[in-house]
């Protein structure tokens, strides 16, 4: 009996042990999020990498589809099941504060060997309002001007530096080609969908005064802004006739195609217009407006969450991704830009002129407001009033009236 | 004495049913009713999801603000529209197919067959394939429409408020009408030949022949599709969000999308499930007349 009852005794300690162990086990799995259009998706490796030499510290790496990235992230959140760490764009931070679901990094940043290889600025950048760190910046790219370098030629015009210049080009660039008597080129593909306000804030946010502020976008020059986007597509007829709901994938595809000149996107899309367009394709910074530059700085970073199993764990995983060659791996699948010193110097994975065009435009670039409305612009306020500006419904000064509305009520 | 068999039999067999029932129900009351109420109770509160410690309960507020929101209305106009044009099209479409298809041809098996293929892709696939059936410069649409000198340029139809939520229309018209085609073609195969037969020899042509026999034949058959579809495609917004995002504008706006926007978008819980509350009540209500209508006029 006694032996029974010790035997029952051991295999009752053997179980919590093992129970504790495997939770234990649990604790070491670090739930990451993010998200890569490119299928040679090398995430794995840098996985196994990781591993080998972190033992103990499992890495689950889950991709989630872009367009639902951030919906997926939010409702993931509040229910209780969101991830332990994954990308996240600084336009997010401010609604992530508010959700507590970050986990503060300053302290880990001051003991991290990597934080002095991080490129200048861009813990600046990335700092939240109040001046403390949630984000570790894991790749960059700066938006730029891509023009057909064939069609400028033939055309006799030389890259625009001014919105003036660039209007003139879009005009004479805007032909028929096949003589049907209407126009199969155009000046510019413009993204009139969602993610299209780096477009219209090139030619608005660069001029004098114009901003988010109280009164900023209902100014003249706010307004004028916007107008004069809506006179190249009203007047100038110089985007496609579907630039209204066209997106990343119609502005890239339509200039690939041969059917715009000139388009605003960033270094990520050069290596596919190289191949299709081999020298056809360069690049500038995009043009000044109204006496001043702008253009949108894209950063990407990694975070860890507060309601992470294993903070130690999640920490090491995205130092990982943001130190010196992980961080060239990481960015070679993305197609953007390393974020550390060692990794820039040596970075070869673009061509000069694309690099150089980015080199060129980080002085002026720009975030949109670190403040919580600024995902409600993006996702849902700029697209619709854009929309419905570009189709006649409603005036520019309208249109600035919505986008004051949501920042400034 | 049924009472007294009642009472003679068995708890066990009595309860029976109820045990078999169970897994059903409780599963339709867990995944179906139980979002429909909290939805019900989100609908009454202040929630946004970015906020999650501020749940503050506001009564019929965003029932008012959605009464006064233009966007509601302008949603709800679409909402009646997309519907009123999009199932009539596609029980005509169907009614023709079925028709056809009722006839003796050789392949007739692998026409009905075929005639599915709509119906059983996946709307995601079925939105993007239109898309650039619809664009407007690799369009094949715009192509053929040249071709045949039918119009003097491309027309960006889905980037145009004038064409776009008719393009998506005509999309989900192709999408449906195979549900038509097969449950009115159900139907004609169920109504006795031998009425044809004697219309026939009666000397009733082929037009009053469906007047008088198919047509009757097959009305249970259409009120109950036509039900079916009104509520499907009244909830459909998938098409609609792969095809222009409600775009451009609020052109393609409708109700459900509205709501779904507005929720997952934009993060307005509340708000959203307001607009998805009124929407299921508006439905209730045409459902509760069509039902009392349509139950009047097959009685």
């Amino acid at each position: 009996m006694k032996m029974k009852l010790k035997s029952a005794a051991f295999a009752a300690a053997l179980m919590i042990s093992t129970a504790l162990t495997g939770g234990a086990a649990n604790a070491e799995t670090v739930d990451f999020w993010y998200h890569f259009d490119n299928p040679d998706n090398p995430m794995s490796d840098l996985v196994a990498k990781f591993e080998s030499a972190n033992p103990g510290i499992t890495i689950n790496a889950e991709n989630v589809p872009w367009n639902s990235y951030y919906d997926q992230l939010y409702t993931s959140i509040v229910a209780g099941n969101g991830p332990d760490a994954a990308l996240v764009k600084l336009n997010a931070l401010p609604r992530l504060i508010e959700m507590e679901a970050l986990e503060p990094i300053d302290a880990r940043l001051d003991a991290w060997d990597g934080k002095d290889d991080i490129l200048p600025n861009l813990f600046d950048l990335t700092a939240a309002a109040d001046g403390t760190h949630y984000l570790l910046p894991v790749q960059y790219v700066v938006l730029y001007l891509y023009y057909r370098t064939d069609m400028f030629e033939q055309a006799g015009l030389t890259p625009p530096t001014t919105c003036e210049e660039f209007r003139t080009a879009a005009k004479a660039l805007t032909r028929d080609t096949d003589g049907d008597g209407q126009p199969d080129v155009y000046g510019f593909g413009f993204r009139g969908g969602k993610g299209g306000h780096d477009h219209w804030a090139t030619f608005t946010l660069s001029r004098d005064g114009v901003g988010f502020g109280p009164g900023e976008m209902t100014s003249d020059a706010a307004i004028a802004g916007t107008q004069y986007v809506l006179d190249l597509f009203q007047k100038d007829q110089a985007f496609p006739p579907s630039a209204p709901n066209d997106g990343f994938k119609e502005i890239i595809g339509g200039f690939k195609a041969g059917t715009t000149a000139m388009t605003i996107h960033h270094i990520g899309s050069s290596k596919g217009m190289v191949e299709a367009l081999g020298d056809k394709v360069s690049a500038v910074p995009v043009p000044g407006c109204g006496g001043g530059h702008w253009t949108s700085f894209g950063d990407e970073s990694s975070a860890v969450f507060s309601s992470a199993k294993d903070k130690d764990a999640a920490w090491k995983w995205i130092s990982f991704l943001s130190s010196a060659g992980n961080n060239t791996e990481f960015n070679l699948a993305t197609g953007q830009l390393p974020v550390t010193l060692t990794d820039s110097k040596n970075w070869k994975n673009h061509e000069a002129r694309f690099v150089d065009a980015t080199v060129a435009s980080l002085p002026f670039a720009q975030l949109l407001p670190n403040v919580s409305e600024t995902a409600d612009f993006t996702n849902m306020v700029w697209p619709v009033n854009m929309q419905r500006a570009l189709i006649g419904e409603i005036t520019a000064s309208q249109m600035n009236a919505e986008i004051d509305t949501l920042y400034n009520k | 004495m049924p009472q007294t068999r009642a009472l003679t039999t068995p708890i066990g067999r009595r309860i029976l049913p109820y045990a078999m029932l169970s897994p059903a129900v409780i599963v339709t009351l867990v995944i179906v009713f139980l979002p429909m109420l909290q939805a019900m109770w989100m609908s009454l509160h202040d929630y946004v999801l970015f906020r999650p410690k501020s749940f503050d309960f506001v009564g019929l507020d965003n029932f008012t603000k959605a009464l006064a929101d233009p966007v509601f209305w302008i949603s709800l106009r679409h909402t009646v529209l997309w519907i009123a044009l999009t199932v009539p099209a596609q029980m005509l479409l169907g009614l023709i197919t079925a028709l056809l298809l009722n006839q003796q041809f050789p392949w007739r098996g692998l026409a009905r067959a075929l005639v599915i293929i709509p119906w059983a892709l996946p709307s995601v696939v079925i939105a993007l394939m239109w898309v650039w059936i619809y664009d407007s410069n690799f369009g094949v649409l715009n192509d053929f429409l040249l071709r045949l000198n039918l119009i003097s340029h491309s027309i960006p139809w889905l980037a145009d408020p004038d064409t776009a939520l008719y393009a998506i229309v005509l999309t989900l018209t192709w999408q449906g009408f195979p549900f038509f085609a097969v449950m009115i073609l159900a139907g004609m195969q169920a109504i006795p030949s031998s009425y044809y037969e004697a219309a026939a020899i009666d000397g009733a042509s082929s037009m009053r022949q469906f007047w008088h026999i198919t047509l009757p034949g097959i009305s249970g058959v259409l009120l109950t599709a036509t039900l079916l579809r009104v509520i499907w495609v009244a909830n459909s917004i998938d098409v609609i969000f792969v095809m222009t995002g409600g775009g451009p504008g609020y052109t393609t706006y409708t109700l459900p999308l509205y709501a779904f926007i507005k929720a997952r978008t934009g993060l307005d819980y509340g708000y959203g499930s307001a607009l998805a509350v009124c929407f299921t009540i508006l439905l209730l209500g045409f459902v509760i007349l069509y039902l009392r209508r349509a139950g009047k006029n097959i009685g």
